[in-house]
């Protein structure tokens, strides 16, 4: 199933509209925008509305794969065509035929590659590793990055070439801070989603207040860290728990643009929610596992994610299992059975995090 | 003979597009005028306009005028297409790949576009006889 579309701002709109007057026109499409903000969600709309869309969509993710290994899945290899090419193995310009190529972080393709890659939409022919033959491709190319590729063409880490070639239809995805009215129609559609996909679960959706908050907040991952956190609340069912868990900005918000701010900044919102609160908040958890008094040299020493990562589990644990301990009237075997460890491990552990039942 | 002719002028600088819908104005052209490849392809697909020129810039949000003129050639293919580029080499090739008629480097004087629009319109009228 392709995910709709959802927005209702006007950059949103308008990337519907200019979907619906390009999908035909099978032109390369490159698609920016920061990571999570929906760049494969629109190349998927690109697809179905086109006349391609009973054919194939096939993703590469060009920042995924080591340079060898995104070279043979771009174009396919011969038997023998290396050491461990025991098969002949057709590459995603292959498979794409006819269909969509949706090339993810074009941007961090390697230069070796791009200079094949612009040959072989120059001449619609391409030839699998090991073979002496051409073949003929019909792919409608669609590639995303979250990189400025201007920039990127500056410091020669991307071909000019390639990039006017791919730019020939451009979409820009704004980050989701920049389109605030999106957040809420985001929450109703995927609120009902997992509601529909997790029928017991029971997390409620934002009132007013907590919305308000929601769209004070930056979104540093987009929809998808929205989306991640609607997730939660299906599970944990308070919005409390999940801005306690949001990562914090420690600079303040920058200033919107003037136009984009009378219709979606609810103004019940401060902006302390998002500058001093949090830095606070960071530095008061990080303070209880290490000494944040001491000179930046020994504190650096001092940070080990490896013991913080210890010394936070064995907290948690010790507060779960006494939790437990006393929900089962400190019944050993139950608590094991609850806490699904082997009743010798929680002896164990009560012995290490001396967890005692209360004398009587 | 200038007098019928209609033009669509399209450049996402808005003080080109405003001396370029002045010049041709005065010099008796029908003209219309987009500030991107977008609003463009609008314009076209307009049932109450028709065109038999373009003069568009290539290096522009959304529709580049690359793809405009590939559009354009497909949908429109009676157009006369005239492309300017001030960006290096790059898109006006690509620009003549998708079978613009004529691709100028920009600084462009005025008189010579003129020049180059009425040649075009000669020529189809040239083969319209
Ligand atoms: N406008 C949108 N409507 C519905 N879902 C969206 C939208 N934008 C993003 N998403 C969802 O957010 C997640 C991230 O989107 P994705 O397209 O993978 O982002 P990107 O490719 O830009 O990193 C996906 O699960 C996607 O379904």
């Amino acid at each position: 199933m392709t995910t709709p579309l959802i927005g209702v701002s006007n950059s949103i709109l308008k990337i519907k509209e200019l979907i619906s007057h390009v999908a035909n026109t099978c032109l390369n499409v490159l698609i920016t925008g920061e990571t999570g903000v929906g760049k494969e969600v629109i190349a998927q709309s690109l697809y179905s509305e086109s006349i391609r869309s009973s054919e194939n969509f096939v993703k590469i993710n060009c920042a995924a794969l080591p340079e060898t290994l995104l070279e043979s899945e771009l174009y396919g290899f011969e038997k023998g065509a290396f050491t461990g090419a025991h098969k002949k193995r057709p590459g995603k310009f292959q498979t794409a035929d006819k269909g969509v190529l949706f090339l993810d972080e074009i941007g961090d393709m390697p230069l070796s590659l791009q200079s094949k890659m612009l040959h072989v939409l120059q001449s619609g022919e391409f030839s699998p590793l090991g073979s002496d033959q051409d073949f003929k491709t019909d792919v409608w190319v669609i590639a995303a990055t979250n990189h400025n590729l201007e920039k990127s063409i500056a410091q020669k880490m991307f071909r000019e070439d390639l990039f006017y070639r791919l730019n020939i239809i451009k979409i820009h995805i704004p980050p989701l801070r920049e389109r605030k009215e999106d957040i809420s129609p985001l929450i109703e559609y995927y609120h009902r989603l997992y509601q529909s996909e997790y029928p017991n679960s029971n997390g409620s959706k934002p009132d007013s207040d907590t919305l308000a908050k929601l769209c004070q907040y930056e979104w540093p991952g987009n929809v998808r860290q929205l989306q991640n956190c609607i997730k939660k609340q299906m599970v944990l069912d308070s919005w409390a728990k999940i801005f306690d868990e949001l990562p914090k900005e420690q600079e303040s918000i920058p200033q919107l643009p003037e136009g984009d701010q009378q219709n979606n900044v609810p103004l019940s919102a401060t902006n302390e929610f998002a500058t001093n609160e949090f830095a606070t908040n960071q530095t008061t958890i990080i303070s209880e596992f290490v000494d944040l008094s001491t000179s930046s040299e020994k504190l650096f020493e001092d940070i080990s994610l490896k013991k913080i990562k210890k010394l936070a589990s064995d907290r948690v644990e010790k507060e779960v299992i006494t939790f437990v301990l006393e929900k089962v009237g400190w019944n050993r075997s139950r608590a094991a059975k609850i806490l699904k460890i082997s009743y010798k491990t929680l002896l164990y552990k009560m012995n290490e995090f001396k967890v005692h039942p209360p004398v009587k | 003979m200038a007098g019928t002719c209609r033009l669509l002028i399209v450049d996402d600088n808005e003080d080109i597009l405003s001396t370029f819908y002045e010049f041709f104005n005065s010099m008796n052209y029908e003209v219309k005028t987009a500030i991107d490849g977008f609003v463009a392809l609008k314009v076209l697909r307009d049932k109450s306009n028709s065109f038999d020129c373009l003069i568009t810039d290539l290096v522009m949000p959304n529709i580049s005028g690359v793809g405009l003129i590939s559009i354009v050639k497909k949908e429109y293919p009676h157009l006369k297409i005239i492309a300017m580029t001030g960006y290096g080499d790059q898109p006006g090739a690509l620009a003549s790949e998708a079978e613009a008629d004529v691709v100028l480097f920009k600084p462009i004087d005025l008189f010579k576009i003129e020049n180059t629009v009425s040649e075009l319109m000669n020529l189809k009228t040239d083969k319209q006889k």
